[in-house]
């Protein structure tokens, strides 16, 4: 049944035109900021030859342009998932899924499998970029393979952040915008906490840089796959997509869309 | 097979246009499905006491204490709502808008949950087993669920996947259903380019792609042509032959031409539930129609829509 649900999800995204149209733009600019990197790459090699640890490539192209990276997932991911629920809201045809033998747990993680799924090939697109370095250089795979982690656990969480939202409204848009504000806070309160550590302000923020996504997902990029961050990004999916099947069950109590 | 004593006061403000519609009378068809025995056929539905929506009005006692609209007050709330169908009926749920038809089809279909009472399906709770009840159940609700992006053939096969039909036998449910519904010409068209009439009958394909033991049709009528309307009564009677079949509408010729039950409904109370042959119920829907219903015999006054359940 779940099957139905991922596949019916996914070819309602790949059949969408705006979908095709973000996805050209957004290769595009992988392609160039792949490029500015590889180029800076060269540029600095005079400077990197007297340094005793200096990068190497991977690392290099790690920090410099897939972790840059994760910040346009988190607009790109409620992007996708935003039809997710309001189109069903709006077009009215979620009764079918009401009045079906589906349990609304199945069906959030049917939808939500589908979107990731069509998500993960534009991940696989810049991390594809620089594997196909190795046709030519010495790569590193491990800290390849941790930068790759560091994505697709951002992007899993970021993905059923937008679902939720998309839930909760039949305006697409809405649940866009809901779900930038929220994940942007979140990128934000590590910013906050790392300067009010340096100017030594009174409030607590420091408590809060446990809740950054910058300050979580950093480690990935730089080859450290920290268990603390994995739990952190598996407990924000798992909360969303707990959130959204409250949600359908509230829809089912006399909840408005 | 229960007909409540209950009747509400009600307000007079009613649309002149349907009080021309609904006071005609309409004369019986001749091939309607025979009124099956209550004793010799299976249960298929069973809904006992079924509320929902009054119990914010008891918590709001100005509100009852007053009602100075009540049709706007209780508008889709439903109360204590036993209706049984057996194998065979084809009940029609008549009622001018805002009776709560659409709220009463829902519950019986799953997509909302009563406050209070129960639905069985085949024996399944919905409370208890939502799954397994949920699969014997087709709904079309009063705005067909369609994807307009979708070819006909394949949000077909949609429907039959998720009512539990694997592979071949999806396949073969769907070129029969298309088969059923008239739907030939159009099933490699996408749903957008059909007309409406059209994508009720899409809508009302996929509620029987799967053969529903309970075919739940909240006002199925609306935007058919009168060819359509007479393929629509065909397809009725013919899965009432087999299965049951729950029949809204604001029209009572239209529930009378494929039902052979009809259950009027007024502000969320089941007035009556009688043979749809009767001659008593033209009168109770033409004053039903003038907005003044509490007349008929057996049935007392309320007192301001604020009573429990």
């Amino acid at each position: 049944m779940i099957s139905t649900v991922i596949r019916h999800e996914s070819a309602m995204l790949l059949r969408s035109a705006q979908i095709w149209l973000i996805a050209a733009l957004i290769a595009a600019l992988f392609g160039y900021l792949f490029l500015t990197q590889v180029q800076a790459w060269l540029n600095v090699q005079t400077a990197l030859a007297l340094e005793d640890k200096a990068p190497g490539l991977t690392g290099f192209l790690a920090a410099r342009f897939l972790a840059p990276l994760a910040m346009l997932f988190s607009i790109i991911a409620p992007l996708f998932a935003m039809r997710a629920f309001s189109n069903e809201y709006r077009l009215a045809s979620f009764p079918l899924w009401q009045s079906s033998p589906i349990s609304s747990t199945a069906l959030v993680i049917g939808k939500y499998t589908g979107i990731l799924l069509v998500l993960l090939l534009l991940v696989l697109i810049p991390v594809g970029m620089v594997f196909a370095m190795g046709l030519f250089v010495p790569i590193d795979l491990g800290t390849l393979a941790s930068a790759t982690l560091g994505l697709i656990l951002s992007t899993a969480a970021f993905t059923a952040t937008g679902l939720y939202f998309s839930s909760l409204t039949r305006h697409a848009m809405i649940a866009v915008l809901a779900s930038l504000a929220l994940l942007l806070l979140l990128w934000l309160i590590g910013s906050a906490a790392s300067s009010a550590q340096r100017v030594g302000g009174a409030l607590p923020l420091d408590a809060l840089r446990g809740f950054s996504i910058g300050e979580r997902v950093a480690g990935f990029f730089q080859g450290f796959i920290a268990t603390g961050d994995i739990v952190f990004f598996s407990v924000m999916t798992a909360l969303f997509l707990a959130l959204t099947v409250v949600r359908l069950d509230a829809l089912r109590d006399g909840g408005t869309e | 097979m229960v007909a409540l004593n209950y009747t509400s006061s009600v307000p007079s403000d009613r649309d002149a246009l349907r009080t021309a519609t609904l006071s005609r009378i309409c004369g019986r068809h001749p091939s309607r499905p025979r009124f099956m025995p209550e004793s010799t056929s299976e249960i298929l539905l069973d809904a006992r006491g079924l509320g929902r929506g009054f119990g914010a009005q008891r918590r709001t006692p100005a509100r009852s204490a007053a009602p100075a609209n009540p049709a706007t007050a209780q508008r889709g709330g439903i109360r204590d709502l036993t209706l049984t169908l057996r194998r065979g009926d084809v009940l029609g749920l008549l009622g001018l808008n805002g009776a709560g038809k659409s709220t009463t089809v829902r519950l019986l279909a799953g997509v909302l949950t009563p406050q209070t009472g129960s639905v069985t399906i085949k024996g399944h709770s919905l409370e208890d087993n939502p799954l397994d009840a949920r699969a014997e159940i087709g709904y079309l609700p009063d705005t067909p669920p369609l994807y307009p992006d979708m070819r006909v053939e394949a949000y077909l096969l949609l429907a039959a996947r998720l009512r539990r039909l694997r592979g071949r036998t999806a396949r073969e449910a769907v070129e029969r259903i298309i088969g059923r519904c008239s739907l030939d010409t159009v099933s490699r068209s996408r749903i957008a380019t059909l007309s409406k009439g059209f994508r009720q009958r899409v809508g009302l394909a996929q509620a029987l792609v799967h053969d529903p033991e309970v075919l739940l049709l909240d006002e199925p009528g609306n935007g058919l042509d009168p060819q359509q309307t007479e393929e629509l009564r065909h397809i009725v009677s013919d899965a009432g032959q087999k299965h049951c079949v729950v029949f809204s509408t604001h029209l009572l010729h239209e529930a009378r031409s494929v039902c052979n039950r009809i259950a009027v409904l007024h502000e969320g109370a089941l007035l009556t539930e009688r043979p749809a042959a009767g001659s008593e119920l033209d009168e109770l829907f033409a004053r039903l129609a003038r907005g003044e219903p509490g007349q008929d015999s057996g049935h007392k006054p309320d007192t301001g829509g604020a009573r429990p359940s």
